[in-house]
């Protein structure tokens, strides 16, 4: 009866019994409900299975002994126990070890070699950051092989393989020439996408510069035709602000002429369409050309002048500027004023 | 010979000068050149490691195996071993091929790994789940090394810690270091095996050594050995210890599939809930509000038919 650890789970529907025979012997997760008293009372209406008889058994002396309470008894399953075994391990080592000198194991335990500084290494260490992982690898190798190439050379050993002995490689010629290429697309493929991004960031510059040199230009051309304004209403009477202004604008606009003067658009819409083009006929007159109104400008070409003499007479009555009024019609308005 | 002949003969001349008889010259038993040549202590460590595996093992896995071929001069290959067959077999193939070490790798489902690694008669034997294999041919390991040179062989410290990784630890040593003067070797150092315990498993990697002020790279393979048991015998015995951390691969199989299964049963389960949860009536009714609604006698149904009708 060891195996039967008591659990007390709320009573469910008072005496009702659940049909007990329907589980078997190795299932034995059991649900006895009811006190055992119950049980035994009520065998003349139930037909119990021979196992069953012997549970009930089991069951009785359990109660006799004062193991079993009312309620739900549930068996449960002890954890799991996993076995390390350490005096085997010891021993087994032991008898394992076949007592060979360390240049026929050559074997060691390092810790792994101090990081390299300015390389963030410590803190904890997170088995799912590969790099820094595989470092931790790296490093430990790193300490080996300084201790280990020492300790060979202190026995006498030739460590490192001369220049001119040549003999058959892990991995195959060809092998390390599909590696080698590899690593130069990649370095290439690096190389390119770090000009892209450098153009990116230079084209972002470049544009910010322009934004700025237009905003200037306005500023500048606003700040003068307040001055001209100032000047006109007679606020200022000095034109030194042309003299000041003038010549840094002369060089602006001479730089900006060297600037304009590479305009990539244009040249490699000459370069596509050719530059200039046929001279021939392109000043001739044309029906369009002759309807072009747009350089008749009628302050200019349409003086009051020939206006007058020009125009019929009529209009020039209705449009004309307001007359003056006759003698008497004067003399009355001053009268009224008066 | 001659040499020392002459010189004898002529100490015997001054001899013969002074005419003083002292003939007994005490010769060294053995001349130093008529020894034998000193022998050296060639390859006296005679292990050899049987490196094989069972039928249907995966490209990747069958590629590791080969590496480690290429890598362990001292091994021994075998062809690939029927399944059905009992794992004590093994220790009898390693009797026949001379064997005292025995890396055996178990395919499991066309897809799992596992290895055996075991000192061949008298055990001990660890069984491990082998993951995250990485073989020597990917082009992203740059290194190389002389084929069959003698690896340096490094551990972590956490391999002296606990008994189990000790025996590991002396079990790995026996079976991946090359013996000296072993005639396949090289004479050389050029590479380093790494054994390094982090979360629970042994993770392996191969480096060159490019220069012996500690710049290296790594030639391959890699892969991480997650520890299962570790028997007292040679593929089976008693079980000396056993790692509590360790889920099979089929168990974890299983725990995707049923939280797949589980999205489903949710979802249904979800719905269902809604439904029970909503309200008959979503709001308050007042009860006197259908106080005057009146059904006309035309709509009426049942026995309330004979209650009404339209006076006409």
């Amino acid at each position: 009866m060891e195996w039967l650890c008591k659990l007390r789970v709320s009573r469910s529907g008072g005496n009702s019994l659940p049909d007990v025979s329907m589980l078997t012997r190795p299932l034995w997760i059991l649900y006895i409900i009811t006190s055992l008293a119950f049980l035994l009372l009520s065998s003349k209406d139930v037909h119990y299975s021979c196992s069953m008889m012997e549970l009930t058994d089991e069951l009785q002396l359990a109660f006799a002994e004062g193991r079993l309470s009312d309620g739900l008894n549930v068996q449960l399953v002890a954890p799991k126990t996993f076995t390390n075994h350490v005096e085997g391990l010891k021993a087994k080592l032991a008898e394992l070890k076949n007592g060979l000198g360390w240049l026929e194991r050559l074997d060691l335990t390092n810790e792994p070699a101090p990081a390299q500084p300015g390389t963030d290494m410590v803190g904890d260490e997170d088995i799912h950051d590969d790099f820094k992982r595989e470092l931790t690898f790296y490093r430990q190798a790193q300490a080996t092989v300084l201790q280990g190439i020492q300790q060979l050379q202190k026995l006498g050993v030739k460590t490192k393989r001369p220049e001119d002995y040549f003999a058959q490689m892990a991995k195959s010629d060809d092998h390390m020439k599909m590696v080698r290429q590899k690593l130069l697309e990649k370095q290439v493929s690096m190389e390119m996408s770090e000009k892209a991004k450098k153009m990116r960031e230079l084209r972002k510059y470049g544009k910010k510069v322009q934004h700025e040199v237009l905003q200037k230009r306005q500023k500048e051309k606003r700040e003068m035709m307040d001055a001209v304004k100032k000047y006109r209403k007679g606020q200022k009477d000095k034109l030194d602000f042309l003299d000041d202004k003038g010549p840094p604008n002369k060089k602006q606009k001479t730089g900006q002429k060297q600037e304009f003067h590479v305009n990539k658009k244009r040249e490699f819409k000459n370069q596509k369409f050719g530059f200039g083009g046929q001279k021939k006929r392109s000043k001739m007159n044309t029906a369009k050309s002759s309807a072009d109104m747009s350089d008749f400008n009628p302050s200019v070409h349409q003086t009051k002048h020939s206006y007058k003499s020009g125009g019929k007479k009529s209009n020039a009555k209705k449009k004309g500027p307001a007359k003056r009024p006759g003698k008497s019609k004067r003399q009355n308005m001053k009268s009224r004023k008066r | 010979m001659a040499k020392r002949k002459r010189v004898i003969e002529s100490t015997h001349v001054r001899d013969g000068k002074r005419k003083v008889v002292e003939e007994t010259v005490v010769l060294p038993p053995v001349i130093s050149s008529d020894e034998p040549p000193k022998k050296q202590p060639k390859w006296t460590n005679r292990e050899r490691v049987l490196v094989f595996s069972s039928r249907g093992i995966s490209y990747r896995a069958r590629y590791l195996m080969n590496d480690l071929r290429a890598l362990m001069p001292h091994s021994k290959q075998e062809s690939k071993m029927a399944k059905k067959d009992q794992l004590y077999v093994i220790n009898e193939i390693c009797e026949m091929k001379n064997c005292g070490k025995c890396l055996y790798f178990e395919a499991k489902k066309k897809q799992d790994l596992y290895m055996w690694i075991s000192n061949c008669p008298s055990g001990p034997s660890g069984k491990f789940l082998v993951e995250n294999v990485h073989t020597m041919n990917e082009l992203k390991m740059t290194g190389n090394c002389l084929k069959g040179s003698r690896p340096l062989l490094s551990f972590d410290p956490m391999f002296d810690q606990e008994p189990h990784w000790s025996l590991l630890k002396e079990l790995f040593v026996q079976t991946f270091g090359t013996p000296n003067f072993h005639p396949k070797s090289q004479p050389f150092f050029d590479h380093v095996f790494t054994f390094s315990i982090v979360d629970n498993r042994i993770w392996f990697r191969n480096y060159q050594i490019l220069e012996e002020d500690g710049s290296l790279a790594e030639i391959g393979p890699r892969f991480v050995l997650n520890p299962i048991r570790v028997f007292a015998g040679s593929f089976g015995g008693t079980t000396l210890y056993e790692n509590p951390k360790y889920r099979s691969p089929n168990e974890l199989r299983r725990e995707v599939h049923k939280r797949f299964a589980q999205k489903y049963v949710s979802r249904v389960q979800a719905k269902k809930s809604l439904e029970e949860r909503k309200p008959d009536e979503p709001y308050k009714r007042d009860p006197t509000d259908d106080v005057f609604l009146t059904i006309r006698p035309e709509d009426t149904t049942g026995k309330a038919k004979n209650t009404s009708y339209r006076n006409s």
